[in-house]
């Protein structure tokens, strides 16, 4: 298999950019748009063109029947709204939106219009305005045709790299060709910023959100690091061959846009955001929690939290504590779940959680207590078996 | 001359790195009590094949068609600060770690964290979970199922395990849940009944 072909499925299958990346001056929003056909859908054009849509065609497929592919309507009518509020209605038509279940931050958008918007974007973005960035950043790539820039952009080099393979010490020429393809994709995601920016201001959404994801992210970095005792990674960048540059020079880039092109200042939309959101931030929340990151868990339900403590995040947040079960944890994590029942928390698992916690903490008969009370509120709970051994009313086979 | 040598020398040298480490596979004749990662002895009641390869020094693999089609995985004496698999990413994604105050009841959640972050999945669902005898010990089981990205197909799991002192030892049975997790589960399971410390 050569370069190409490599490049091909790798763009095929990934799209254009994995994450919103740097932005910095000098855009250049010019290439033609995609062409439309008599519907006026976009349409592919030439032959290398029309074997990526191919290749994305057969990757949707899968995705179309993917059990990681969150199918409520009401979500999908939400980020789809959202989506054709930012780029207008009759552009909007070529997108097909998957939600995908994965607790990273992450959305993508391949040329035949197939995007993605994973489930850790969902949980880490606060309003309407900031989900508007995003996907007015990945459309723009579509809009731009950047896969197809992107991979005749590789193709000729990788020609060129084929035969430099031959020289003698051609390889220091090999590296420079590399290096130049990560700067045409660098330039390529400097275009999508300012295309959402754009966007953003005309669907009237506050601009300023844009920069808002990219200082929130690298504090989350942040956290992941200190609780790990490590060094932060948010300036990790992969040197020469990042696509994605580092965030602060990114997130400095978007405030300054953001006053040129200011929207409407204060919509953010985060009350729309926060009722569609809301039903389903304890699955998020618990994907979250199960990723072995303590410090970012943390934040983000310090996030989730600005307007209080609920019972579901008091609830998460014991969990978070309970499961880490470092020093301190398990008394801290019984604390917040009494917080929680006392607020008038109802889900069953605060009495599992409670229970376990107490049980450690030389409780038993408490704990035992709650345990009865988590199998008396969730009869069917998979645990069932486990649990009811630990009340002293099952037994091992 | 001498300089043929040193290229010959210096390609078989580039070979050498370049050939990555292909696992091996040896027979585990049914009826036999075999030791399945050092301190754990079972006894199959069928042909199995092991792999030389190990993910990690206390862990092995066995398979009966292939490890994507039927996968046994015995982990044997996990101390607390050791991971259940192999630590691979453990800058960007590591591995939740055994701990000492761990519970029978945190051996699914300390399974499913470890899967989720190793598969980078969050489609991963215990679906039930019940008290255990393991190698004549108190111990758990559970049953999971989940899927990654990328694939539509499902896969179905089940696991025994058991603490001794706060050494974890576990058998895990993991295949698509279209046919082979069915047909299999019966051999896994008495492989797992067979269990001895």
């Amino acid at each position: 298999m050569n370069i190409a072909r490599i490049a091909v499925n790798v763009i095929a299958g990934l799209a254009v950019c994995t994450s919103l990346a740097q932005a910095r001056p000098a855009v250049q929003a010019s290439q033609a748009a995609v062409p439309r056909d008599d519907s006026g859908l976009y349409t592919p054009t030439d032959p290398i063109e029309r074997g990526l849509w191919l290749q994305t065609d057969d990757a949707e497929r899968t995705m179309r029947n993917s059990p990681l592919v969150i199918r409520d309507p009401a979500l999908n009518a939400y980020v789809r709204g959202v989506l054709c509020r930012t780029v207008g209605e009759a552009k909007c038509r070529n997108a097909r939106i998957y939600i995908v279940r994965t607790p990273q931050f992450n959305a993508t958008m391949a040329p035949n219009g197939m995007m993605e918007v994973w489930t850790g974007l969902l949980l880490r973005v606060q309003n309407e305005a900031q989900l508007a960035t995003v996907l007015g950043h990945e459309f723009t790539h579509f809009e731009q045709r950047h896969s197809v820039r992107l991979f005749k952009d590789i193709k000729s080099k990788s020609d060129a790299a084929g035969f430099l393979g031959m020289l003698p010490w051609g390889f220091v020429l090999q590296a420079g060709l590399l290096v130049s393809m990560y700067g045409f994709s660098r330039e390529m995601e400097r275009e999508a910023d300012a295309g959402a920016l754009l966007k953003m201001a005309g669907a009237g959404y506050d601009t300023r959100e844009a920069a808002r994801i990219w200082e929130r992210l690298r504090a989350e970095m942040d956290a992941t690091a200190a609780a790990r005792n490590t060094k932060t990674r948010k300036d990790k960048n992969g040197g020469i061959f990042a696509t994605h540059p580092p965030t602060a020079e990114r997130a400095q880039y978007l405030v300054e846009q953001a006053a040129k092109a200011p929207g409407t200042a204060g919509a953010t939309g985060a009350d729309r955001y926060r009722a569609a959101l809301g039903p389903w931030w304890p699955q998020f929340v618990d994907d979250q929690l199960k990723f072995n990151d303590f410090g970012a868990s943390a934040y983000l339900l310090e996030s989730l939290a600005s307007e209080g403590w609920t019972p579901p995040l008091l609830y998460a947040r014991a969990e978070l504590h309970r499961r880490r079960g470092a020093e301190g944890d398990v008394a801290r994590a019984a604390g917040l779940y009494d917080q929680a029942i006392a607020g008038g928390g109802i889900l069953p698992e605060l009495w599992r959680g409670r229970g376990l916690a107490r049980i450690k903490l030389g409780q038993p008969d408490a704990g035992k207590a709650d345990l009865t009370e988590y199998l008396k509120r969730a009869p069917g709970a998979a645990d069932r078996a486990m649990i009811a051994m630990m009340t002293g009313t099952g037994e091992a086979r | 001359m001498k300089r043929i040598c040193r290229l010959i020398a210096a390609v078989a040298l580039l070979t050498a790195v370049a050939t990555p480490a292909f696992a091996g596979w040896k027979l585990v004749p049914k009826g036999v009590p075999a030791l399945a990662a050092g301190g754990l002895k079972v006894t199959p009641s069928d042909d199995w094949n092991r792999s030389s390869s190990r993910p990690i020094k206390k862990s092995e693999v066995w398979t009966l068609d292939g490890a994507t089609l039927n996968e046994l995985y015995f982990v044997s004496g996990l101390v607390p600060g050791e991971t259940l698999f192999k630590d691979a990413n453990k800058k960007e994604r590591p591995l939740p770690k055994l701990r000492a105050s761990m519970d029978l009841t945190e051996i699914p959640e300390f399974f499913e964290s470890s899967q989720r972050v190793a598969l980078n999945t969050s489609v991963f669902e215990i679906t039930g979970v019940e008290p255990y005898k393991f190698a004549g010990k108190p111990g758990v089981r559970f049953c999971f199922q989940y899927a990654v990205q990328g694939a539509t197909l499902i896969r179905e799991g089940e696991v025994a395990a058991t603490l001794v002192g706060d050494k974890l030892y576990l058998i895990s049975f993991i295949a698509p849940s279209i046919h082979y997790f069915d047909r299999d589960r019966p051999k896994a399971e008495a492989i797992m009944a067979s269990a001895a410390l």
